[in-house]
């Protein structure tokens, strides 16, 4: 286990400092001097020593590999740096938005759990029936079909047309009406990998010969599958958490600004807007982070999940 | 990955039957798929719509009923009339000729993004798989630093970060050539997303097409066409390029659907096609604001944008059926990042 822990470390580390490589370099020569960012049109009253004195104390005068080292030392400390718009350490910045997002997707988790799974075993059930069709297609459709485009016209739709929920906007915390449309649009988007690997899954365990077995013996179908079919169909699912913490990354991005919600994607787009690099490079490699350690525990809970698998290779079939 | 793992399983039980079919000409094995392609009802309808959007592409703008540009002050968010079909926006533009444009726009995007990054994916791919050893190993490991940014961030990241240095360098071409080419913004926008859509799309590309080479490098034909003296391109062309095609087809119809929504996406937050360039994603942007006053503005180009994305992928999803039937049986977008 350990060793195993180890040789995934050594995949993982490297990937890391890469991502960080590539994010610094693309800050590196991204627009502007920050001097000039941070003072704007004042910067042409500052006198040349004082410029200089400046770029020293932040550093900007040294070669870029002693600035990529540096900032190296500094990530993984845990420093993102300053957002250049509002003064503030892009960690406060994600430490406000973050729990926000959060809970918003731990809640789409639990919709992703409750409605794509029994979607995918009752496709995988009805397979090749106008049940199997219809569910099929409505993943492709929540698929295709980005959330930004999603959004406004299901609003236009319920709000507009239908008149059934007044504008969903702001953030008032969890347990609010404000966040149900929201909630169920950041699921949208991971919604189509969760019916799909489900719905394979199934199919693939049905055609086992325990489960014949199981059904030659008179078990209900209920049974088996709860018993026999759902603990192996679902270990992709469960795998796929790494693309699921992406679609949630992904869905935030577009969400937080419709619904106006003070989130990591509300960070984000800010940053973007206001070419704030700091905040595009902290976010970028946050979420990153994010995905990598998602892998990593998928990686690591592997092996209890599936016994055939053993933390010397993954391949144990 | 299991994906992946299936994929091999399902063709090497196939494997003769191709090689049959190869030895016939190679005929048998298409007319099969189009056949299973023409049944599928939805990939008709993919098929249809996407003729459409590629027609409106090529004359949309000749046939838009107002120029893009023009703006008529005295007609501001109009709703939908017999003069504006699809009504006016915020300064007086006709949301129809600015849709015909977003069609160029989204369609000239995808075809490009799709090329570029299935053209470094089959150059990356192909190194990683016959060189193998350590440039193998660098490849992948590049593949994997890519796809663990999220693709969104690192296009976001990548597109605000190049937009100044090749603005700059657009600049001095220009000073030094004289060619006004070099001076037009939108042409350095197109450019700037291409660049930052094709980094993020390559690395799929370049797995699946290293991972086909792999498989189908030990069939049990090849060996036998290597062993009976054929030569490598020989091999290369009549095996493992034919065998391997499907799959990368409807890699690239799904990578096709996928560019054209990042684009809009770019365009939504505002870093893609800058105005007045017509993009939908821009033109969904404009709009949101007052969704609730003019939801037309908002309305048509989101219809816009999901009937072509979705009908591509219907497409790419009656493709996958009809040339990987082993494999088939439902769900979009065979490889994409975990």
């Amino acid at each position: 286990m350990v060793r195993y822990l180890v040789s995934r470390l050594a995949v993982v580390i490297p990937v890391v400092l890469v991502v960080l490589l590539i994010t610094f370099t693309l800050g590196f020569y991204a627009p502007g001097d920050p001097i000039m960012i941070i003072y704007g049109e004042d910067l042409y009253r500052l006198r040349p020593e004082d410029l200089a004195r400046m770029r020293r104390n932040l550093g900007l005068d040294r070669p870029y590999w002693e600035q990529y080292l540096a900032y190296m030392g500094r990530t993984v400390r845990g420093d993102l740096g300053r957002s250049i718009a509002s003064k503030v350490a892009v960690n406060r910045l994600l430490a406000s938005s973050l729990p926000i997002s959060l809970q918003l997707g731990l809640l789409a988790g639990v919709l992703l759990a409750l409605v794509g799974i029994p979607l995918g075993v009752l496709a995988a059930l009805r397979h090749n029936t106008w049940v199997d069709y219809l569910i099929v297609s409505l993943a492709l459709v929540v698929r295709s079909v980005p959330v930004f485009v999603l959004a406004p016209l299901l609003l236009i739709l319920l709000v507009l047309q239908l008149k059934i929920m007044d504008v969903p906007a702001g953030w008032r915390g969890i347990a609010t009406p404000a966040v149900v449309l929201p909630v169920i649009l950041l699921a949208a988007y991971p919604l189509a990998d969760v019916i799909r690997q489900t719905r394979t899954g199934v199919l693939e365990v049905l055609q086992e010969d325990y489960v014949r077995t199981a059904r030659s013996k008179g078990l209900t179908i209920m049974l088996i599958i709860t018993r026999h079919v759902l603990r192996n169909a679902l270990i992709p699912v469960v795998t796929s958490l790494g693309l699921i913490v992406n679609g949630l990354i992904h869905g935030s991005v577009y969400l937080d600004r419709i619904f106006n919600i003070p989130g990591f994607g509300n960070l984000v787009v800010s940053g973007i807007q206001r070419l704030d690099f700091p905040v595009i490079l902290g976010t970028t490699v946050f979420s990153a982070l994010l995905v990598i350690a998602a892998n990593l525990v998928v990686d690591l809970i592997y092996p209890f999940l599936d016994p055939r698998v053993t933390y010397t290779g993954r391949e144990g079939r | 990955m299991s994906q992946n793992h299936k994929l091999d399983l399902s063709h090497s039980a196939e494997g003769q039957s191709d090689a049959h079919d190869q030895m016939a000409g190679n005929r048998g094995l298409w007319r099969d798929a189009g056949r299973r392609l023409v049944r599928n009802r939805l990939s008709l309808v993919g098929i249809f719509v996407l003729s459409i959007l590629f027609v409106l592409a090529i004359f949309g703008p000749s046939i838009a009923p107002y120029p893009f540009m023009e703006q008529n002050l005295k007609l501001i968010s109009e709703p939908p009339s017999a003069d504006h079909w699809l009504g006016t926006d915020q300064l007086g533009r006709d949301v129809l000729s600015r849709i015909l444009w977003g069609a160029r726009t989204a369609t000239t995007v995808a075809i490009f993004v799709t090329t570029i990054s299935l053209g470094v994916g089959i150059v990356l791919g192909g190194v990683a798989a016959f060189a193998g050893g350590m440039a193998d190993w660098l490849i992948m490991r590049l593949t994997d630093v890519v796809m663990s940014v999220p693709s969104i961030m690192l296009a976001l990241l990548v597109n605000t970060a190049i937009k100044k240095p090749v603005a700059i360098w657009f600049e001095n071409i220009y000073e030094q050539t004289d060619w006004a080419f070099f001076r037009s913004t939108t042409f350095l926008d197109y450019l700037i997303v291409l660049g930052a859509l094709a980094v993020v799309s390559f690395p799929g590309y370049a797995r699946l097409i290293r991972g086909q080479i792999l498989s189908l490098r030990e069939r049990e034909y090849v060996t036998a066409a290597r062993s009976s003296g054929v030569p490598f391109t020989r091999i290369l062309f009549r095996h493992v390029v034919p065998n391997a095609l499907g799959p990368v087809i409807v890699a690239a119809t799904f990578g096709f659907s996928g560019a054209m929504v990042m684009e809009a996406s770019l365009s939504y937050l505002g870093i893609g096609i800058q105005p007045p360039a017509a993009s939908w994603g821009a033109m969904i942007n404009d709009s949101l604001m007052d969704w609730r006053y003019e939801p037309w503005l908002l309305a048509m180009p989101a219809i816009a944008l999901a009937i072509s994305a979705l009908a591509v992928n219907y497409l790419g999803d009656g493709l996958n059926d009809a040339l990987n039937p082993r494999i088939a049986a439902g769900g979009a977008a065979p490889e994409r990042e975990r």
